[in-house]
């Protein structure tokens, strides 16, 4: 007889928290396989510094795991929590660093002009590209941005996440979209792509 | 107008790629979230496994539930206990209406500063019982 519940082939995550809060260590490393990677990689978007992305990956799922006991089933789906606690603890650090103070609308300081010097788009070029677009966006065009074409969430559930309706959802990813696109204005050729 | 239609296909073409390269959780990043994992499970664990007893409003009551026990032990029990009730009673009952042939409590509490009553013990309280009944 196992100490330990059998873990399925693939369990839903709200199973997975449940063998954890039970005390299966294998749920916590099935957790974390499934939406660590999606934690890291929407605070990668919004900060866009490794460091800070890691430190908030770390945080949001430790608070998976203190919650884990008292996760009421069918609520709220688990990575939908998750990425409302990455987006609120990306808030949290941008506030910090500036002083306690930070206006979600305010436009960022302009990047630093190496990150657009062509001759660092090169190779891998686009990724960078795109991240230092996206980092001159408002805070919540960017977070926006990120969860509905990159994370390729519906509007519903970014209403959810970022805690407004689903109009100020659509708005701010339709202004979003059209400040990349002016920021990557005329940047096809240099960034490889060509006509035809 | 087709310049704008080219910049939003640039724009969705670096969003298709980005979605493709999605970031991987950095080894010692997992490391760090499977132990942080490990040491909640074990404070959970743990926090279940305290006793009731530990908890210090049931420390309290267990312990004036035991104090009790000790005390109706020595007295005998319950029929002691009873007993013990009933005397109380009873002596309370004489302290509020003390019956007509006794003297009442309150006249000894002015012996000492009254000059002009006379000693409890003295033949005088024949003369003061016996006033009482005429």
């Amino acid at each position: 007889m196992e100490g330990l519940p059998k873990v399925s082939a693939s369990p839903d995550d709200e199973v997975l928290l449940e063998l954890f809060a039970q005390g299966d260590q294998r749920a916590a490393a099935l957790l974390t396989e499934r939406l660590g990677p999606r934690a890291f990689g929407v605070a990668m978007r919004v900060l866009g510094n490794r460091a800070e992305a890691e430190d908030v990956t770390q945080e949001a799922m430790m608070r998976l795991w203190r919650i884990a006991p008292e996760w009421r089933r069918g609520e709220a789906k688990i990575s939908t929590w998750l990425y409302r606690v990455v987006m609120n603890l990306c808030i949290d650090l941008k506030r910090r660093q500036r002083g306690g103070y930070l206006d979600l609308d305010a436009v960022p300081d302009p990047p630093d002009p190496a990150q657009s010097a062509p001759e660092v788009m090169q190779d891998g070029a686009r990724h960078d590209a795109l991240q230092a677009a996206l980092m001159q966006l408002p805070e919540r065009q960017r977070q926006a941005v990120i969860l509905r074409h990159l994370e390729e969430l519906a509007n519903p559930e970014i209403a959810g996440i970022m805690d407004i309706s689903v109009e100020a959802v659509e708005s701010l990813t339709a202004r979003g979209k059209r400040a990349l696109a002016a920021l990557l204005a005329g940047r096809r050729e240099e960034l490889g792509y060509h006509d035809g | 107008m087709a310049d704008t239609e080219k910049d939003i296909d640039l724009l969705e073409a670096l969003f298709e790629e980005a979605r493709r390269d999605q970031p991987t959780l950095p080894d010692d990043l997992s490391a760090r979230i499977l132990a942080d994992a490990a040491d909640v499970q074990a404070r959970q664990a743990a926090a279940l496994a305290v006793p009731p007893a530990q908890n210090p409003a049931a420390t309290f009551v267990e312990s004036a539930i035991g104090m009790w026990r000790q005390f109706r032990a020595a007295v005998g029990g319950w029929p002691a206990m009873g007993g013990m009730a009933a005397a109380c009673a009873v002596g309370l009952w004489i302290g509020l209406a003390p019956p007509s042939f006794l003297p009442d409590p309150a006249e000894f509490t002015q012996l000492s500063v009254d000059t002009t009553a006379l000693p409890y013990d003295s033949y005088d309280l024949a003369v003061m019982l016996g006033e009482e009944t005429e």
